[in-house]
């Protein structure tokens, strides 16, 4: 097989300086492949990668701010991931949002060669498979399309609530606990995530981001809402079978038959 | 449930006593009043068989007022008067058993032979309920001792699982994964700081090791743990891990459990170096208060930071373990604060017997 014509561009992403920097060493004896970036936190790789769409990430787990299951979760699908980490218990969730691989620290450079053998295996097979259906673009998806809620799934585990939410406006990240969330309202392809009189919308349906969530703290109370019960001052009959939750801060949701049986329920 | 009825032989014991009293009762009831030797037994026997149920309530009596209770006095007005009670009751028993086998077998001696038959019951019965009174007594105290004695083993064993516990977090494979890794990064650029490293991280593994393996260690060679754990962490984390140590000599010579700072010294660079982007100082301060040492670990937090899984754990351990040093004389307090984490540990100074500061 012939080198492919492109060097492949690859970011690091690791918070610890000597994990970088051996990376970065066995990357420069590795041929058909430049660094473009190396980031030391999840922020700087959500930016970086953003900025760059490299064909290739070096994520690390476990880094402030933004673990590296977060930052898959906040970029656009196309650079081809593998996970280094010293922790092989996230194994089976990076495989479940198709990492490519998965190295073990410390690893050798016969591991490394073998992941990027395994990257270009990929990018070959995507490429030839991505021909046939339509105008296949530099970004087009290698992998199925996975959406950022099933990463977001697959890195919770079992029994495990969302502690936050990520959203990205632009290049910034906003993180909003869980437990500083008012409420989230549906509009159209976003949701309207309401912490803290502010609000920041997030791609993808009211049902996929509140998913995760903790089912004894926020309900859904309306098609369009789910509220955080702590949040709510009271509520008033509206109209027959409709009733609106006041907020402590005296905003109105509507509330509807469905949603009422939910919240009383919960609130027994 | 009763001791008396939790224990055969106590069982058998209790019965065979008043058994035995049965008969002597109707003797002497045949020495006051000749007759039937079978009268005298029909008569006490049942009476005694009643008595010793009644006398069973001893037990409620003992347990209300403990021996060496604050208020003696008060427990030995109790115990009589249930005593007197107790009599009083068993002699209205002998009445109306007196009466009921006057009528049962025909043969009536009359009222006031009758009552005189009541005046052995009336002697006894007082003695006998503190006889009683003194046996519960004993048993008390013999379970109050087991109870102590049960105590007492089991605080070795959670003491010898909490230990067991530490060293097992002692040997955090992570912590070897990661330094093994900075070695390898150090190896090709710089083989003299991979060789510095690797010395760092026998000498740690060497020392939590032989730490481990002894009783008490001295708070001195504790925080020299820590200072190799910081030394490696600090080729990892470089300038975002920053150390600031202090302790009085007073402080350093008293005794601890071993490697009862490192999970915390290990949750501090986790939380406030490892999760924060531009990590953060590590505050660890041991000094003398009066006869208490009191050891501070502080480190900055994320105020956003979740809180991750296996949180507490390495806290658990250091509580559950000054608990079994001494429940009464050690605390753990625990301030947290959104930006800030500190643990205060605060145990009996005692020096090493061999005077390790004289050396």
């Amino acid at each position: 097989m012939a080198t492919e014509p492109r060097p492949l561009r690859a970011v690091i992403v690791d918070d610890e300086g000597p994990a970088r920097d051996l990376l970065r060493e066995y990357l420069s004896g590795e041929p058909g492949i430049t660094v473009v970036a190396e980031c030391a936190n999840g922020f700087e790789a959500v930016k970086r990668i953003g900025e760059l769409s490299p064909d290739l990430v070096f994520l690390d787990v476990q880094m402030p701010k933004l673990d590296g299951f977060e930052v898959l979760e906040l970029i656009e699908p196309g650079p081809a991931v593998v996970f280094v980490t010293a922790y092989d218990e996230y194994a089976l969730k990076a495989f479940e949002v198709h990492a490519v691989d998965y190295l073990l620290k410390p690893f050798g450079r016969e591991r490394l060669a073998e992941a990027l053998a395994r990257v270009r295996a990929r990018r070959a097979g995507a490429s030839t498979s991505a021909m046939a259906p339509g105008p296949g673009g530099g970004s087009a998806p290698q992998t199925p399309a996975i959406s950022p809620g099933q990463i977001a799934a697959a890195a919770r585990r079992p029994g495990q609530f969302v502690e936050r939410l990520l959203v990205k406006e632009g290049s910034q990240v906003h993180v909003i606990p869980a437990d500083r969330l008012d409420y989230l309202e549906a509009q159209d392809d976003y949701v309207a995530i309401h912490s803290g009189g502010k609000s920041h919308l997030k791609v993808g349906t009211l049902a996929d981001i509140s998913a995760g969530l903790d089912p004894d703290r926020f309900v859904r109370i309306h098609r369009s809402y789910v509220l955080n019960v702590e949040r709510i001052g009271k509520l008033e009959l509206y109209a027959k079978d409709s009733r609106m939750a006041i907020l402590a801060d005296g905003r109105q949701l509507p509330v509807s038959r469905a949603g009422y049986t939910r919240l009383r329920e919960l609130l027994k | 449930m009763h001791p008396i009825f939790s224990s055969r032989l106590r069982f058998a014991l209790y019965l065979g006593g008043w058994f035995t009293l049965a008969p002597l009762l109707a003797g002497l009831l045949v020495l006051l009043r000749p007759r039937p030797f079978a009268d005298a037994i029909a008569f006490a026997g049942p009476l005694t068989l009643f008595y010793a149920s009644a006398c069973l309530s001893a037990w409620w009596v003992c347990r209300a007022h403990p021996l060496g209770g604050p208020k003696p006095v008060h427990t030995l007005l109790t115990v009589f008067s249930a005593a007197v009670q107790a009599s009083a009751v068993w002699v209205a028993a002998g009445a109306v058993w007196g009466a009921i086998l006057a009528a049962g077998l025909g043969v009536d001696p009359g009222r006031a032979t009758r009552l005189q038959d009541l005046i052995p019951l009336a002697l006894a019965g007082v003695p006998l309920y503190l006889l009683s009174v003194m046996a519960h007594y004993i048993i008390l105290t013999f379970e109050s001792a087991r109870a102590a004695e049960r105590r007492v083993f089991e605080s070795q064993v959670t003491a010898r699982e909490a230990e067991l516990r530490a060293l097992r977090a002692q040997l955090n494979p992570h912590f070897l994964f990661n330094s093994l890794n900075s070695i390898s990064a150090l190896a090709a650029p710089d083989p003299e700081a991979a060789r510095r490293m690797c010395q760092l991280l026998g000498d740690f593994l060497r020392h939590s090791l032989s730490l481990g393996g002894r009783e008490r260690v001295t708070l001195g060679e504790e925080l020299a743990l820590a200072d190799r754990y910081l030394a490696i962490e600090q080729v990892r984390f470089g300038a975002r891990l920053g150390v600031d140590k202090r302790a009085d000599d007073g402080a350093l010579s008293c005794l601890v459990p071993p490697l009862l700072l490192q999970p915390l010294v290990e949750n501090a660079v986790k939380h406030g170096v490892a999760d924060r982007v531009e990590g953060g100082t590590i505050r660890i301060e041991a000094h003398r208060r009066g006869d208490a040492l009191v050891v501070e670990v502080e480190n900055p937090r994320d105020p956003d930071a979740p809180p991750r899984r296996g949180q507490g754990l390495g806290l658990e351990n250091v509580r559950a373990r000054l608990d079994a040093l001494d429940r009464r004389q050690t605390r753990v307090d625990v301030d947290r604060s959104p930006d800030r984490f500190r643990v205060t540990l605060t145990l009996p100074a005692r020096e090493g017997e061999e005077g390790r500061d004289g050396h």
